[in-house]
């Protein structure tokens, strides 16, 4: 009998968690008719009955934004998509035309007028110059792209910042200039900082739901503890990348800088993409 | 062929329901137990209906203090109009059937 009314609330909080993860799968202006399923929730005599009533959110939710999909205007829709791919292309490959004329430019120029420890006459190319010109770059490609609205570029530059930051860090570390023969590493990192920047923004919450919730329902645990939410994206990426990388090469695994280099890359990735999704919130109105 | 709209069983039952008291505002709870439908069924089915403009919505004050305002239904002039033509047009057997379905209908 305990555990049935044990079992019971179980169902219940699953209810009302399902109900608040829904409302956030919801525009505020198109809530009435989950509110209203919502509201006769509370009719229902145990949890087990409230859950069985809010599993029906789920096909109510897919009709609602079925609906409010029907309704908007297709011209606009596709004008503003247009413009979103627009934006992005311009961001990525406008600021590529100016990032890479000008770290080879400022590496050639350079290269005479710094003299480095390990460089011989210090008249080389050398990752320190090469890198901070990059990852400068790559920044305020980030910024570029986020006063454009343009989300995806702003990820495309946060992932490159990532890699060339822990790159740069790596190879000064270990007084590496041969860069080619740890082509493989570069690879892994590579991936590493993407995927961290991908994990965290999936786990980025819906816009609307971090400013406004008409039923009043918590924020999920995950925009509760942005925090948790990066590391967490960051050490998946990281186990991710690692695992690729030693069913590639199986000798990678014995050298731990590597290792430090590619979590590096991952948990850097993911700061920078819950930085992207903070500066991309986008204020939504209460309505009347 | 599509079907018509508002011609399936479970929006019939709706309508029949709606129809045995079509000036009183009804519940979403207790239309999903006096038809048998599961809430996921239910109120896509009203919203269809409330879009056509068959269903009035409003929100009623909560009789409980502390509960939130529950949305209630009721068919409009139109709406009830409509609903005995769709159901008069629908096929007898189906309707007797889905009819004797319905909890409290016999």
């Amino acid at each position: 009998m305990q555990m049935h009314g044990f079992l019971g609330r179980v169902a219940d909080v699953l209810a009302r968690h399902l109900l608040s993860w829904l409302h956030r799968r919801v525009e505020p202006g198109s809530r009435e008719w989950l509110d209203a399923l919502t509201a006769e929730s509370e009719c229902a005599e145990d949890g087990w009955q409230r859950l069985r009533w809010a599993l029906g959110g789920v096909p109510l939710v897919w009709t609602i934004n079925q609906r409010r999909q029907r309704n908007e205007p297709a011209r606009g829709i596709m004008r503003a998509r247009i413009v979103l791919g627009v934006a992005n292309i311009v961001a990525i490959a406008g600021w590529y035309a100016v990032i890479i004329p000008a770290t080879y430019g400022a590496t050639h120029f350079l290269r005479c007028h710094l003299s480095f420890g390990n460089q011989p006459g210090g008249c080389q190319e050398h990752p320190f110059v090469f890198a901070s010109i990059a990852i400068g770059g790559a920044v305020l490609g980030m910024i570029i792209a986020l006063a454009l609205r343009a989300r995806f570029a702003a990820y495309w530059w946060a992932v490159f910042a990532a890699f060339t930051t822990v790159g740069s860090v790596w190879y000064l570390r270990s007084g590496i200039v041969d860069l080619p023969r740890y082509g493989a590493t570069q690879s892994t990192m590579l991936m590493a900082a993407t995927l961290g920047v991908v994990l965290a923004a999936i786990m980025r919450e819906t816009p609307w739901t971090e400013t406004y919730d008409s039923a009043g329902a918590p924020a999920s645990f995950l925009s509760r503890h942005s925090i948790t939410a990066h590391l967490i994206a960051g050490t998946i990426s990281f186990a991710l990348a690692d695992a690729l990388s030693r069913m590639r090469d199986r000798s990678l695994v014995a050298d731990n800088v590597n290792h430090y280099a590619i979590l590096g890359s991952a948990m850097f990735a993911a700061i920078l993409a819950g930085l992207i999704r903070r500066l991309h919130r986008t204020p939504v109105e209460r309505p009347l | 062929m599509p079907r018509p709209p508002n011609t399936s069983p479970q929006t019939l039952s709706v309508l029949a329901l709606l129809l045995e008291s079509p000036r009183s505002w009804h519940y979403g709870y207790a239309l999903s137990q006096l038809t048998g439908l599961k809430s996921g069924t239910l109120y896509p089915i009203l919203l269809r209906l409330a879009d056509q403009g068959w269903l009035e919505t409003r929100w009623a004050e909560p009789e409980q203090p502390g509960r939130p305002p529950r949305h209630t239904y009721r068919l409009t002039g139109a709406g009830a109009r409509a609903a005995r033509t769709t159901l008069a047009e629908a096929a007898p057997s189906r309707m007797t059937r889905r009819l004797a379905a319905v909890p409290g209908s016999r």
